[in-house]
């Protein structure tokens, strides 16, 4: 059973035979209007009940109360019932008699009106007569004779013929319908043999589209009755017009069943995937308001800062307290003189809220000039430290250097001591040079520089820093390749430590280069950016990250007894960096590579 | 024929006295003050030829002391100072100090400013007022256009046919700063093409010939990314 009721022809088939009944039951639907059939012979079975009798009596009432208005007699012929009205000076009727007790006879069509009081027949949907009005001082008696109710009971039998049968195909049609819909959508995104949930691409859109495709279907069951409601017929055939429109009708049905089915499958099919939600638009939407909305609410990120989380909550509050003024003053449309209220509150409000939020304005201010200048005092007494220490480094080394140069100078010292003191001689003018490095770096790490900036051209520095160290340079015994362009390259940029930057790092490639390897220095433009590019095969293995390089102190190759102060490249960055540019070291195997830029001095 | 005196002021007594030996050494007379009163003192009773001078100094300190020196004395002042910023040494020489070292100094190179100031002071002193128009004088550097020669605090320096022109043309236009091209142009009178090298050579090579220490020029500086020129003092 269930291997047969997945099959993708019965499915098929279902869906068919759906989209056939529910068609039907339209053409139906649109048959029973087109013949005109009054549909509340479905339900009432006697004429004298139904609503179509009781405005029957009202019509007759109307009419009959006009003949006194106009005071004209109204042609027999047009007239299918006996009435009576009378008033003071005049009297009207069709009646053989003249008495009250001729038209109680109809008890069951009798309707009267007398001293302002009326009177209807006992099986006359009452709750439908309007009674008569005008003045009070007048008399009327209604009733319809035995052959008129008679001859409408025998057509409202004749449609009851009509109507009831259809009525009931159109109920089975519609249970079929919503009896396969139901297998449909038991069925439906099932496989044989496959527990997956199967999908098509239509499930892929989001929910909202989908749902859309239920729109043709309401529109058609508002529209249908008052669009198509054409050319009725009195007799019980169809005129050729009403057979096309009935052939339009069912085409459109039937596309648009199609359609709904469609929709109302995918849909089951997306609840049983549990993403009806999930794969919507609203699920991508609501989120993004919710977490917006909590944002804008949220107090936790101002946690950490009293004053501003006073605001905040203030902020909160004040929108709050006006949100519910708002609704308060729609209320108050009702009640105009209460109106002043809002008003005066929301004055007392903002009052609040601007005189606190200014108090606490006032301390976050005083707090962030507080903060300013706090930094501004830590970074004087970083500066002061600096030149303090330096000061009182300095003036021991000072001593160092001066006796140990007076000692070298004493003649009668042992071979031995020589040797010391030529160690010695050497450590400290090492130690005066890593000295001043530190303190150049510590310096323009501090922030208390004073660059002295101009438009240079970074070519021209750049040949007479090779100028300037070529006897270290051919003392090396590297050779160094330039590529420079031919125009000026021109930035604003203090040169004395621009010059100190190239030094550093030509010095430092001239030191750790393999052996018979060139030395690349490259500069240029490229779009808006000012770029010098150094390269250098490195004479051992950079087991190094470019971070590690460039921390204080760190060295290429640990082991290496070198006169260095391991600062060369922390003093090139952090020069640089001054300068306004941004430097940055790149090891690709053995190569090494130094990449200095700045933005175009325009 | 009477020493040489040499003031020396540092409030630290082993740099002063290091110094004292130094300089005794090498045959000059020295007298010791630890801080600028004193140093004032000592100058009011002895004839002194040079003072070092540290600026760090407790009661009157360095450049106070530059100050009062020299409302009387034109005597040489160097300062000796662990101050190393550019600014400081701007500040001490234009208070009037002819020279400025940095501690820690190497006492060589303290030793040839030291002769050099005094050489320029009796060198000065000699050629008095008979100074001719030929002579080009920028601070210590005298250029003699009729010998070709060039005198460093008086004492003559050899230079090549070359570096006399380049020193010549940057003396007469002191404190301007030529590119590598104008120079070459001039002294070579040859159109400049790719020529930073070959002047910054020259330049490098007078620097070692007329610099006490060729690494902090006095003189002829380099305007880096822009060009050269000879300080004017």
């Amino acid at each position: 059973m269930k291997s047969i009721s997945r099959k993708k022809w019965v499915k098929c088939i279902a869906f068919a035979l759906a989209t056939v009944f529910i068609t039907l039951a339209f053409m139906q639907l649109v048959y029973i209007k087109y013949i005109n059939v009054d549909l509340e012979s479905i339900i009432v079975r006697e004429y004298r009940e139904s609503k179509s009798f009781a405005y029957e009596v009202n019509k007759a009432i109307s009419t009959t109360y006009k003949i006194l208005e106009s005071n004209t007699i109204v042609e027999p012929g047009e007239i299918n019932y006996f009435y009576l009205i009378k008033d003071d000076e005049r009297i009207f009727s069709n009646a053989p008699i003249y008495y009250r007790n001729f038209f109680e006879r109809y008890k069951d069509t009798f309707f009267s009106y007398e001293n302002g009081m009326s009177t209807i027949g006992k099986r006359i949907n009452s709750d439908l007569i309007e009674n008569p009005h005008g003045e009070n001082d007048y008399t009327m008696y209604i009733a319809f004779p035995d052959t008129f109710m008679e001859e409408h009971q025998r057509l409202w039998n004749q449609a009851r013929n009509i109507s009831i049968p259809i009525i009931l195909s159109v109920i089975l049609c519609l249970v079929l319908s919503l009896l396969l819909l139901i297998y449909l959508g038991l069925v439906s995104g099932r496989k044989i043999g496959e527990a997956e949930l199967y999908t098509s691409w239509m499930d892929n859109l989001y929910t909202e589209i989908i749902l859309c495709g239920f729109i043709p279907m309401i529109i058609w069951i508002l529209t249908l009755s008052k669009v198509l409601y054409y050319d009725t017929s009195v007799g019980y055939g169809l005129s050729d017009r009403q057979i096309f429109n009935m052939c339009l009708i069912g085409i459109v049905t039937v596309v648009i069943t199609i359609i709904s089915i469609l929709a109302f499958l995918s849909i089951v099919r997306k609840v049983k995937g549990r993403n009806f939600y999930m794969h919507s638009i609203m699920s991508k939407i609501v989120p993004i308001i919710t977490a917006y909305i909590k944002n804008l609410f949220d107090g936790n990120k101002f946690k950490n800062y009293p004053l501003t989380k006073r605001l905040h909550k203030r902020q909160v509050t004040f929108i709050i307290l006006s949100a519910i003024l708002v609704l308060f003053m729609l209320l108050c449309t009702l009640v105009p003189y209460l109106m002043i209220l809002p008003i005066i509150i929301e004055a007392i409000i903002i009052y609040w809220y601007v005189k606190y939020n200014n108090e606490t304005f006032d301390e976050i201010n005083e707090g962030f000039n507080e903060s300013i200048k706090e930094q501004m005092k830590a970074e004087r007494m970083k500066i002061n430290l600096i030149t303090n220490v330096s000061h009182d480094l300095k003036t021991p080394l000072t001593s160092i250097i001066s006796y140990v140069d007076l000692l070298s100078k004493e003649e009668d010292l042992s071979e031995a001591a020589r040797d010391y003191v030529r160690i010695l001689t050497e450590k400290s003018n090492r130690l005066k040079n890593i000295l001043g490095d530190i303190f150049e770096l510590a310096k323009s790490t501090s922030g208390d520089v004073n660059l002295e900036m101009e438009m240079l051209d970074l070519k021209k520095l750049i040949e007479q820093t090779l100028g300037d160290m070529q006897d270290d340079i051919e003392k090396s015994g590297f050779q160094i390749i330039t590529k420079l362009p031919k125009d000026p390259i021109y930035i604003v940029s203090d040169g004395k430590r621009l010059y100190r930057v190239f030094q550093n790092i030509i010095d430092n490639a001239l030191k750790y280069s393999l052996q018979g390897t060139r030395i690349f220095i490259e500069a240029g433009k490229k779009r808006e950016d000012i770029f010098v590019i150094l390269k250098n095969i490195a004479g051992y293995e950079m087991n190094f990250t470019a971070e590690e390089i460039l921390q204080r102190f760190n060295r290429g190759d640990k082991s290496r007894n070198t006169d260095g102060s391991g600062l060369g490249l922390s003093i090139a960055e952090s020069f640089t960096k001054v300068c306004g540019g941004d430097f940055k070291v790149d090891i690709d195997g053995d190569m090494f590579k130094v990449i200095i830029s700045f933005k175009n001095a325009n | 024929m009477e020493h040489t005196r040499i003031l020396v002021v540092d409030d630290d007594r082993e740099i002063a006295n290091a110094i004292d030996k130094l300089l005794r050494m090498e045959g000059y007379d020295i007298i010791k003050a630890y801080n600028g009163l004193e140093a004032l003192d000592v100058l009011i009773s002895n004839n002194i030829q040079l003072i070092l001078l540290d600026i760090m100094m407790p009661k009157l300190d360095g450049l106070s002391t530059i100050l009062r020196i020299r409302e009387k004395k034109n005597i040489p002042i160097i300062i000796i100072s662990a101050k190393s910023e550019d600014s400081d040494k701007i500040l001490g020489l234009s208070m009037g100090a002819d020279d400025y070292v940095t501690k820690p100094f190497n006492p060589q190179e303290l030793l040839a400013r030291i002769k050099s100031q005094l050489r320029r002071y009796m060198f000065l002193g000699d050629m008095g007022n008979i100074k001719n128009s030929s002579q080009l004088i920028v601070g210590g550097l005298t250029l003699d256009k009729d010998s070709k020669q060039l005198f460093v605090d008086g004492e003559e320096v050899r230079l090549t046919p070359t570096e006399y022109k380049i020193m010549d043309f940057l003396m007469t236009n002191a404190g301007v700063v030529f590119s590598a091209e104008k120079i070459y142009e001039k002294v070579w009178e040859e159109p400049a093409y790719s020529v930073e090298n070959t002047v910054m050579v020259h330049i490098r090579r007078i620097r070692e010939k007329i610099e006490i220490n060729p690494k902090e020029p006095k003189y002829l500086k380099v305007v880096w990314g822009i060009g050269y020129k000879i300080e004017k003092y």
